[in-house]
């Protein structure tokens, strides 16, 4: 068994930093994206979303209100040994709500009864991904904010309605953004999970938008391609930032793959706010760690 | 596109005035209300008793803060624009109720529109995620009721001085920023995809 040598309070300071900052990639989008974007009231608008986050990371406060709904993907190899993160990660952020970093949003389904610390059943959402022949383990975990969760989209794509040259399933993609306006917080990440059976498809695209990093290019040609194109049409949509108008819609899309039945082509479309709070570390069986998307401040 | 500094509570004459594109900062009362304020204030009008603050030209915003309890009261730590779309279906309730400013994100819909036209009302768009800039406009926090239904939920009064900065995107003469660009996105697709 590979120990990790992982404790509490090294889980409560990620669970901690996560609150308070957001993911490097996706901070240096947005400080391109405010350089090159051209309506002066988008430009302003995501300046202060810039300084906001460098205020939250000095001030020590949360950067949103929302706290969005948090997952945790735990990909792990051989004789892996989790130790305590399956407990200590809803303890940290319960006790992350305690402390002013998390507001208690989380309820009952039905009842909305709120459980006043982040707890519930299901939460976090736990991803366990056995990677064989991993030596390290990968913890990834993301608070995704909710009000872009009213955007999403899953559909059930056919032969016939995916179009040539996928022109349906672009067209799809776009209409969902435009009719998400600003309601998903732009500039927005988008996830899109393409194949399976429809809980697949909403699986990888969230998947794809919490794990990857927001600069990184797929590495099937196919797909980094298609990623690269919807880019590029949805900025030309003229949304903005807010959703009031601007070149800078969204900072990335990130495509997750599987097979699917040759009936089906299950996808979903899975909208990110630009408040990209998330950690990553690569735990080693020598005790060193590699972070990835260092949060940034 | 005009600045404007506006003490609530405001009348229509005031709200008449902005038009798409403004800036606004708000000093006075501001009450948070998401959707389950909103389902509150509906029993207490369907019984016809009265509401617990004076919303008369008042303003609202669509958010759920996170709040500290201190030994002297609540201590604002951050506070944001929730998704105001969930609040379309009050929009009647809430003209009725002689609200004048609503701040959220993302923008209302059509019967918020026709209340807007009717009632004289705007809509302020506030940055999203931007929560420690907004919580420095927030002086103190009065009052709060409905906590039992959660931080986020409960209405939050909020004595509030230069708050904002707010973008009018919902004017009283039935324009609609989000439609614009909406229909202006419509128009780029088919372009594009056919």
């Amino acid at each position: 068994m590979e120990n990790f040598r992982i404790t509490y309070d090294e889980i409560l300071s990620l669970v901690h930093n996560m609150c308070t900052g957001i993911s490097a990639d996706a901070l240096a989008v947005m400080r391109q994206a405010a350089q090159a974007e051209s309506n002066p009231a988008g430009k302003a608008m995501l300046e202060a979303m810039i300084d906001n986050v460098r205020q939250a990371g000095q001030l020590d406060k949360p950067v949103c209100q929302s706290p969005g709904f948090p997952t945790v993907y735990v990909r792990f190899g051989d004789g892996a040994d989790l130790g305590g993160i399956t407990k200590w990660l809803p303890q940290a952020v319960v006790e992350c709500t305690k402390r002013g970093y998390i507001r208690p949003s989380i309820v009952h389904p039905l009842t909305r009864q709120n459980s006043g610390d982040s707890s519930g059943i299901g939460v976090p959402n736990f991803e366990y991904q056995y990677r064989p022949g991993q030596q390290y383990l990968e913890v990834i975990m993301s608070a995704k904010g909710c009000g872009a969760e009213l955007a999403n989209l899953s559909i059930i794509m056919t032969p016939a309605t995916l179009g040539s040259n996928y022109v349906g399933l672009k067209k799809t993609v776009l209409e969902t953004v435009a009719k998400g306006g600003g309601i998903p917080c732009p500039p927005i990440g988008i996830g899109i999970g393409i194949g399976g059976q429809m809980d697949v498809s909403a699986k990888l695209s969230r998947e794809a938008i919490s794990t990857r990093d927001w600069r990184d290019q797929h590495s099937d040609p196919l797909i980094a391609g298609l990623e690269k194109e919807l880019l590029a049409n949805i900025n030309a949509l003229g949304l903005g930032p807010a959703g009031i108008g601007g070149d800078t819609t969204c900072l990335a899309v990130k495509i997750g793959l599987a097979s699917t039945h040759t009936a089906i082509c299950p996808v979903t479309i899975n909208f990110h706010c630009w408040v990209a709070r998330r950690f990553g570390v690569r735990f080693y069986p020598d005790g060193s760690r590699e972070y990835l998307f260092r949060e940034g401040k | 596109m005009a600045a404007h500094s506006l003490t609530v509570p405001v009348d229509d004459r005031q709200v008449e005035q902005l038009q798409i594109g403004d800036t606004v900062y708000l000093t006075g009362m501001v009450y948070t209300a998401r959707d389950m304020a909103h389902l509150e204030i509906r029993k207490l009008v369907d019984k016809g008793e009265p509401l617990p603050v004076d919303l008369k030209g008042g303003a609202i915003f669509h958010a759920g803060p996170v709040m500290r309890k201190t030994a002297d009261g609540w201590e604002m730590v951050v506070i944001g624009p929730t998704t105001s779309i969930r609040m379309e279906p009050h929009a009647r309730m809430v003209g009725e109720l002689n609200v004048k400013l609503i701040i959220g994100k993302g923008g209302l819909a059509k019967d918020s529109l026709a209340a807007f036209a009717k009632h004289k009302q705007v809509y302020l768009q506030a940055a999203p995620g931007c929560a420690v800039q907004l919580a420095a406009g927030v002086r103190k926090v009065p009052d709060v009721y409905w906590l039992e239904n959660g931080m986020p939920e409960a209405m939050w009064a909020l004595a509030v001085e230069k708050f904002g900065p707010f973008i009018v995107t919902m004017d009283t003469k039935g324009n609609s920023r989000y439609d614009e660009l909406k229909a202006a996105a419509a128009e780029k697709i088919k372009a594009i995809y056919g």
